[in-house]
């Protein structure tokens, strides 16, 4: 049954994905994506999230079941058209590439033949790194490096951003900066952002969560609901305590 | 400098390259007070021979700058997919035995024909799950190479005296066969390898960010991939054939390229291209005059001039990525 409504922009409808003759590694994966959702996706180490991102974004195709973006099934989409509505950063991200701050930045333009309304300059300044503008990407900081693919998607200008554990490896200084820039870009310019995460304390952060297990969602709803003492004992196998401030933030007890 | 300016100082001094090659060597010639003999030496041997090392030396440039981005690796050169040792095998199986069915072009001819069949075969080797994969290019050519060269080694080995030169000569890049018969061919080969490798630029800078980004901006990493290694394969096979294998200017000039014009493909392609035929023209122009009248092959020449070039920029690690 399709969960879609008319801000859908992503929903997976029990979609499996497993290689030839292995057993399914995601399972009947069902989610909706609303626009400018903020949602976090949880998980321990090998549950599947970066699976879930690469079939989100039509890099690995289903075995069974949909996924549709914007009601179409993503595979259905030319390259050129699906880059215009969703981008994706890996966990990995090579920081050795030759290129220039300018030069990486601008490649966001080349699904398009018309220049769209942001320019090179513009994006580079969203990030905060309009003095490193002619710099080499080797000679940044992992937090700028971060920073300068994001200002890559921003103008490639696509609505839906998957980002597969920007955070991982960054001081926490860097972490804070990236999260306070993504939640900027979502006020001002209405992008959607889906983050794979495995860090409880950060998750409490968003607003919606996916918590997955095993390649199964184990819940998905607010974050007061999912982040529970119980569920996360399930997904991470680990005791811990949900402790709350005066404010009513939530933050780990170990 | 900016880009414009830099670029306009690379077309002058290629230009300039080309002139002196043409009107300086054994012999300089004054353009201005030509007499017949010396039309006839301009037209017929030196400006072929010019033509082949331009021809020869963009599509090894080009080429190295392709392959670098697209196997992400700063040591990939157009060699290294074992291409130019089918090629010589086949060009020194044809020398050894003098097959001539052709005429001038046979050999020329056998080395395209050897260097296109050990493309397919690396391309076969290299495919993988509807896709290539770098590195079992890189491990499938390496492989192949060795192959090649050990039955080269072994068909020179129980050749006689007479062809093991000829063979040796043209296994180091022998310029001194240039003539116009061959050049059409190569000509066109190579022009339709650059021009697919221009066209496909984007998709290589994105490709050196890595297959998931470049599906994200919107490539097909496979299928650009597949395209890339078609325009080298071309490129290559049509450069060994002109002249045999010149070393070192498939991996230096690409990244002599980035020092100056830095890593975006639309630019260093078409930049490596040029450095590619200056350096093999002027090793040339090099090779056949100080010895005179003895030649030196062009690409002892490439070697002596390139390396340590190439060892001062080594120095300067920040710009030896690919």
């Amino acid at each position: 049954m399709s969960s879609a409504s008319k801000n859908t922009i992503l929903e997976f409808e029990g979609a499996d994905f497993f290689y030839d003759g292995e057993k399914p590694f995601i399972q009947d994966m069902t989610f909706a994506v609303e626009s400018s959702e903020f949602i976090g996706l949880l998980g321990a180490n090998g549950s599947g999230k970066s699976t879930i991102l690469k079939l989100a974004s039509g890099i690995l195709k289903v075995s069974e079941g949909c996924i549709n973006l914007w009601g179409i099934p993503i595979q259905s989409y030319k390259n050129k058209d699906r880059a215009k509505l969703l981008s994706y950063l890996p966990q990995i991200l090579d920081m050795n590439v030759p290129f220039t701050v300018r030069e990486l930045v601008n490649m966001g333009l080349y699904p398009y033949e018309i220049l769209p309304k942001l320019t090179v300059d513009e994006a580079i300044e969203m990030v905060g790194l309009t003095d490193k503008t002619e710099s080499l990407i080797t000679k940044l900081s992992g937090g700028e490096r971060r920073r300068v693919y994001i200002a890559m998607t921003l103008l490639q200008g696509a609505g839906l951003l998957f980002l597969d554990e920007p955070l991982a490896n960054l001081d926490i200084k860097y972490q804070i900066e990236l999260l306070r820039l993504l939640k900027e870009l979502r006020e001002h310019r209405g992008i959607t952002v889906v983050m794979a995460l495995h860090d409880i304390n950060i998750a409490l952060q968003f607003e919606k969560i996916i918590l997955i297990k095993g390649g199964k969602i184990l819940s998905i709803g607010k974050s007061d609901a999912v982040l529970t003492e119980d569920l996360i004992k399930k997904a991470f196998d680990v005791e811990l305590e949900i402790k709350r401030h005066e404010s009513g933030e939530a933050y780990i007890k170990y | 400098m900016n880009m414009r300016l830099k670029l306009l100082v690379i077309i002058a001094a290629a230009i300039g390259v080309f002139t002196l090659a043409l009107f300086i060597g054994p012999k300089v010639i004054n353009p201005f007070s030509l007499n017949e003999m010396e039309k006839e030496i301009l037209i017929s041997i030196r400006l072929p021979r010019i033509i082949v090392s331009v021809l020869m030396g963009m599509a090894l440039g080009a080429s190295g700058a392709v392959l670098q981005g697209m196997l992400r690796n700063p040591l990939a050169d157009p060699y290294i997919l074992g291409i130019s040792s089918g090629a010589a095998l086949a060009a020194v199986v044809g020398i050894i035995t003098g097959v001539t069915f052709l005429g001038i072009i046979t050999i020329p001819l056998l080395a395209f024909t050897g260097a296109l069949i050990t493309g397919i075969f690396v391309g076969a080797l290299g495919w993988k799950r509807g896709g290539f994969w770098s590195e079992r290019l890189l491990l499938a050519g390496v492989g192949l190479g060795f192959l090649f060269s050990a039955m080269l080694m072994l068909i020179m080995s129980i050749s006689d005296d007479q062809g093991l030169r000829r063979a040796t000569l043209w296994i180091f890049g022998d310029l001194s066969i240039a003539d116009w018969s061959v050049i059409p061919y190569g000509f066109m080969f190579i022009a339709i390898g650059f021009v697919i490798s221009i066209s496909r630029a984007k998709a290589l800078n994105a490709l050196i960010l890595g297959d998931e980004i470049s599906h994200s901006l919107g490539f097909s990493p496979r299928k650009e991939r597949f395209i890339l290694f078609v325009s080298v394969g071309l490129m290559t096979a049509a450069s060994v054939s002109l002249g045999g294998m010149i070393g070192f200017v498939g991996l230096l000039i690409p990244h002599i390229g980035r020092f100056f014009v830095g890593s975006d493909s639309r630019v260093l392609i078409p930049v490596s291209a040029l450095g590619g035929g200056m350096l093999l023209c002027a090793a040339d122009l090099i090779g056949k005059s100080i010895l005179s009248p003895m030649e030196l092959p062009a690409g002892i020449i490439t070697a002596v001039i390139g390396a340590p070039y190439f060892l001062y920029l080594l120095r300067r690690k920040d710009v030896l990525s690919i």
